[in-house]
């Protein structure tokens, strides 16, 4: 109760009233406001008792005293009623008729005062945010359809995500393990806020484990605290489990479903602005400073006082509100955006406009990974099980440890076949989680994530890893991943690697699959790639071709790119599952049940000798059939599964630029850069690049660039190019018209060394235009940045020419000749063909 | 049920202009003694109340308490569709889910009829406390629209001083800075144009005058506004209906930035 003492002697001269002595309860309604107030108040002695828990942190005791006044300034004030206390009312009323004139303030600055929430200074959290941040800072190009990763990196990446995947597995037996041990030593898990059985799970609660997660990057901690709050809801609310789980993962349905929030940074920006009267450009500095839109929503104080509080966030409000943010479209939908927005943050208190804002910008950085909320999730079902006695004496600790590891292996299995919480969250709460595999089976109609392949570096590491194993090889070809479904009613949806639902951008297919199927087949999930395809030269077009095809509401009497759907494998047949069976079976089944039609379907080509040479000879020509490389599966036995959503060793692929290297490096002029966020706040992101035509005697745009960089070089970087920012582009620096604006210019005074993976054509970039499209440049795709080359000065950079002919020499822009008919003046014919 | 009959549906046709602009959706009150309307705006900062005394009708039936939830976007759809001189007649059946209105035109030979279809809304009725208010300033309220659209010229807010001598708005932006003083006067031959000041004490307090522009939407409805203000209190700014009842705006005020 120390709380409410403190605050209301100080209230006596700071509540900031109507003046009016009328908060006398003869009015109804008033009261019944008021007692939202008392609510809050209670509230607060919750969290009193979590600070004090807090407090034995030590690394958080030395932010405690900040963090207070901080908190204290933040706050705006509300004017005509604020939190007043229900019983206090009366007494409160008698004095304001005696000082009527007396000036007040809120009560609401002074509770604050009296209960600091334990959040750590903004320096520290952006530390913290280093470690953890798991965001790539710079975007691919927009005209890259699948994400496709740098080549290096992908095997690079391909390793922290095995190694990930392992230290899930040890974490998630760790945490079985913690909190075994926690029930045996019949230790309450203490929830960090709660709230009445039955009623809406309030947005702080969720919000508060946001915080506690945030502050740690220890990920058996992380789910310690995830398995508290699901404990929680599952006892008090179990309705509202889906939303906050959804909340969790910030997702607002089904990926397939495909609403989707991240809102633009200015519209954010407004909403911030236009909730808490303060300027656009005061709330754009704050956030170049902190590079944390959520921590500027949270630190911004109101110029502009409220009149009510609002009522306090509940996860079901904020999740259909953040619903209705998604689908607002069309006009004035901007404004309707911020109106929304605005009606939240009015209502945020602590943290909560922190992570309301990431929640809407679509990225929480709180290091909360969805496999986390898997295990978590399944481990709080353990926990809530009545048939268990947790807190007894019952089960031995082994055998409690082995039912969290069970529980969360069975989820776990259950999301990778059926990633869709609206059907797992019910049957979870309904059925024994023993069972449930029986109520969550495989659908078509909801994608699974795709199997992934592990990138190799040469042919003798399949030798290595496949020794003794039957295997086969396949094309890897050039496309995008689609994934069929047809459901018995004859429904048929693409999905993409993502499972967005791609039916709107290949109605061709849509039409078609009909045809392709036999007789007896009813319903299927086919795992396919859908490839550019040139019907009167009957070949496959490269990645680029199929990349300019219209992503959205394609007409099918519009289709300019005939695509070709190269189907490799089955995971769903005429009502059962086939992840299980071998790779073998699956691809006998596959073709019995389908029939290839040219130039629409066919099967991936294939090839089962086990032999080095036929295996070389098998790759060259995949190549020459504008192919990627090879995709080496695991042919037989346990291992040739299916397994959806991993990256999996019995799965390999060559790709051709592992093997030939990815040729010369360029050497191109730095002319702008972006400001970072996230870890690379403070410095620059990424940057503007550019290489010299001799004869214009300008420099055009050829990529932005933000991968290669450490974090020293970053910093270096910085301080070299600070020095020679300039107001606007010069002159001579060739622009495109759709071109993404960076944030700083420079004169040309350095050059880079970098090296890429590919070059494609690009309405963005400059580099080259006139060359080979008159309108557009040439870009790098995955451009990765060397060194600095100080002994070339920018007129010495790669030429527009040089550029030109690299693009040319692109084995798939010779044979496939998908652009070049585009190409107009200035293109010298030695080169083309 | 309800039901109300209006002689000039101007009068909701610019009521309604006056309000949808602060919000959206919201549940109009209807009782045996009129129809009420009470709301805020998204951010809390600004709160509309409307009353409509049901003498002001001719007839005006209402049994119980009846809310109307409403869309304002779409009810101003509907309004559109009345000429400015037609009879309004508003009808709801208890536990209906529409609103019913009809319109005729003065010489009775042209009916329209439109159902609008209610909505749920959850709102709670916020109590506000009746306020003495240090200072009470009437004046013309197309002057007082008139220096709302001027200083939003060149500033965000406005400073509101009232004093003994008169009212005096002033206004800082990045281009420049400006004042208007009004002088208090009792404009003998015009009364519309008069400025009387009720003091207890002078006041000085700063308003967004992206709300107070929005408030005087509502100058149509009267020639005269009063603003009632006291230091660290929400502005109360009044447009009186003729016999029928008010239009109130309250604003909470702006404190200095950082």
């Amino acid at each position: 109760m120390s709380s409410s003492k403190n605050a209301s002697p100080a209230k006596k001269q700071t509540t900031l009233n109507f003046g009016g002595s009328s908060t006398a309860p003869e009015q109804p309604t008033l009261s019944s406001f008021l007692s939202g107030g008392k609510d809050q108040k209670k509230d607060k002695k919750g969290d009193k008792e979590n600070d004090q828990m807090e407090v034995d942190k030590p690394e958080l005791k030395e932010d405690l005293e900040t963090v207070a006044a901080e908190d204290k300034k933040r706050k705006r004030p509300n004017i005509i009623v604020d939190s007043s206390d229900d019983d206090e009312t009366d007494d409160e009323a008698e004095d304001l008729s005696h000082n009527m004139e007396h000036s007040k303030i809120s009560s609401q600055t002074i509770v604050e005062k009296s209960t600091p929430t334990p959040t750590p200074a903004p320096a520290k959290k952006l530390k913290r945010e280093e470690v953890k941040s798991e965001d790539v800072e710079v975007k691919d190009e927009p005209h890259n359809i699948a994400s496709e990763e740098d080549e290096d990196e992908e095997i690079q990446q391909a390793k922290e995500e095995e190694e990930a995947d392992e230290r899930q597995k040890k974490e998630d037996k760790a945490v079985a393990k913690k909190l075994a041990s926690v029930f045996t030593k019949s230790t309450k898990l203490e929830p960090e806020t709660s709230w009445k059985k039955g009623e809406a799970i309030p947005y702080s609660a969720l919000c508060k484990t946001f915080e506690l997660c945030e502050g740690t990057t220890k990920r058996t901690e992380i789910t310690t605290y995830m398995v508290k709050l699901f404990k929680q809801v599952i006892e008090l609310t179990p309705d509202g489990l889906l939303e906050l789980l959804y909340l969790c993962i910030n997702k607002l349905c089904p990926d397939y479903e495909g609403l989707e929030l991240g809102i633009g940074e200015t519209l954010l920006m407004k909403a911030v602005a236009n909730s808490t009267g303060r300027s656009m450009d005061k709330i754009k500095s704050d956030y170049r400073d902190t590079g944390d839109l959520g921590l500027v929503a949270k630190n911004s104080r109101g110029a502009q006082r409220t009149l009510f509080a609002a009522k306090k966030l509940t996860v079901p409000f904020v999740f259909k509100t953040l619903r209705t943010i998604a689908k607002i479209s069309g006009q004035s939908s901007q404004a309707q955006k911020i109106a929304n927005i605005s009606k939240l943050l009015v209502a945020c208190q602590d943290s909560e406009a922190k992570y309301l804002i990431r929640q809407l910008e679509g990225k929480l950085r709180i290091g909360l990974a969805e496999q986390t909320i898997l295990s978590a999730l399944a481990q709080a079902v353990v926990l809530t099980n009545k048939g268990m006695h947790y807190g007894g004496s019952k089960l031995s600790e082994a055998q409690r440890e082995q039912a969290f590891t069970k529980a969360v292996e069975i989820v776990k299995a259950v999301y990778n076949q059926l990633p869709c919480y609206d059907m797992i969250i019910p049957a979870l709460l309904k059925y024994p989680i023993e069972d449930l595999a029986d109520h969550c089976k495989m659908t078509p109609g909801i994608p699974l994530k795709p199997m992934l392949a592990h990138p190799t570096k040469a042919l003798t590491e399949i030798l290595d890893r496949f020794e003794n194993r039957r295997f086969t090889c396949e094309f890897k070809y050039d496309g995008e991943r689609a994934q069929i479904h047809r459901l018995e009613d004859g429904k048929t949806t693409v999905y993409s690697r993502n499972s967005e639902n791609m039916s709107g951008r290949y109605p061709d297919v849509m039409e078609k699959v009909a045809q392709w199927v036999a007789p007896e087949t009813t319903s299927f999930i086919l795992d396919c790639e859908a490839v550019a395809w040139d019907r009167e030269k009957k070949c496959i077009l490269p990645f680029q071709v199929l990349s300019t095809r219209k992503r959205k509401d394609v007409k099918e009497e519009d289709i300019k790119v005939q695509v070709c759907i190269f189907a490799f494998d089955c995971l769903f047949l005429n009502g059962e599952s086939l992840l299980q069976k071998p790779l073998s079976e699956r691809r006998e089944k596959l073709r019995a049940a389908f029939v290839e039609t040219e130039g629409q379907f066919a099967f991936a080509r294939h090839m089962d000798s086990n032999v080095i040479d036929d295996i070389q000879s098998f790759l060259d020509t995949s190549i020459q059939g504008n192919c990627e490389g090879l995709m080496v599966k695991t042919f037989d036995g346990e291992e040739a599964s299916y397994e959806p959503s991993r990256r999996s060793r019995n799965w390999l692929k060559v790709k051709k630029d592992y093997l030939t290297g990815i040729g010369d490096s360029l050497d191109l002029v730095v002319i702008g850069a972006f400001h970072g966020r996230g870890k690379r706040t403070g410095v620059y992101g990424a940057f503007l690049l550019a290489c010299y035509d001799q004869d214009k005697q300008e420099f055009q745009s050829i990529c932005k660039i933000g991968t290669g960089f450490s974090e020293e070089a970053l910093q270096t970087h910085h301080d070299f190019l600070q020095e020679h920012v300039i107001g606007r582009p010069r002159r001579d620096y060739l622009v495109g018209p759709n071109a993404e604006k960076p944030d700083v210019w420079f004169s040309p005074v350095q050059v880079w060394e970098v090296l890429a993976a590919d070059l494609s054509i690009s309405p963005a970039y400059m580099a080259a235009v006139g060359e080979i499209d008159k309108a557009k440049g040439i870009s790098l795709r995955f451009p990765r940045f060397i060194r600095i080359r100080d002994d070339k000065k920018p007129e010495e950079a790669t030429s527009s020419e040089q550029v030109a002919d690299f693009y040319r020499r692109q084995s798939g822009n010779t044979s496939g000749g998908g652009l070049e008919q585009v190409g107009g003046t200035g293109v010298d014919d030695d080169f083309e063909y | 049920m309800l039901e109300a009959r209006l002689q000039q549906a101007k009068l909701l046709k610019s009521l309604l202009e006056a309000i949808k602009e602060l919000v959206t959706e919201c549940n109009f009150d209807c009782n045996d003694s009129g129809i009420a309307l009470q709301a805020m705006d998204n951010s809390h900062v600004a709160l509309v109340a409307l009353l409509l005394r049901s003498d002001g009708f001719d007839p005006y039936r209402c049994d119980r308490n009846l809310p109307l939830g409403l869309n304002l976007n779409n009810l101003n759809k509907i309004l559109k569709c009345a000429g400015n001189d037609d009879i309004l007649t508003l009808k709801a059946d208890d536990g209906g889910d529409t609103l019913s209105m009809v319109f005729e035109s003065k010489d009775n030979d042209k009916i329209c009829e439109y159902d609008l279809k209610l909505m749920d809304i959850d709102s709670e009725h916020l109590g506000i406390p009746d306020t003495s208010y240090d200072a009470i300033v009437h004046m013309s309220s197309a002057e007082f629209q008139r220096i709302c659209r001027d200083l939003q010229q060149i500033s965000e807010s406005v400073k509101i001083e009232a004093t003994k001598e008169g009212i005096k708005f002033s206004g800082e932006g990045e281009v420049g800075n400006g004042s208007i003083t009004l002088k208090q006067n009792a404009n003998v031959d015009n009364e519309d144009e008069a400025t009387k000041i009720e003091l207890q004490q002078s006041v000085s307090l700063t308003f967004s005058l992206k709300y107070l522009a929005n408030f005087t939407k509502a100058t149509p409805l009267s020639t005269r506004v009063t603003l009632s203000m006291s230091n660290d209190v929400p502005l109360l700014v009044e447009y009186k209906l003729d016999n029928l009842g008010y239009v109130r705006y309250y604003l909470a005020p702006k404190i200095g930035e950082e």
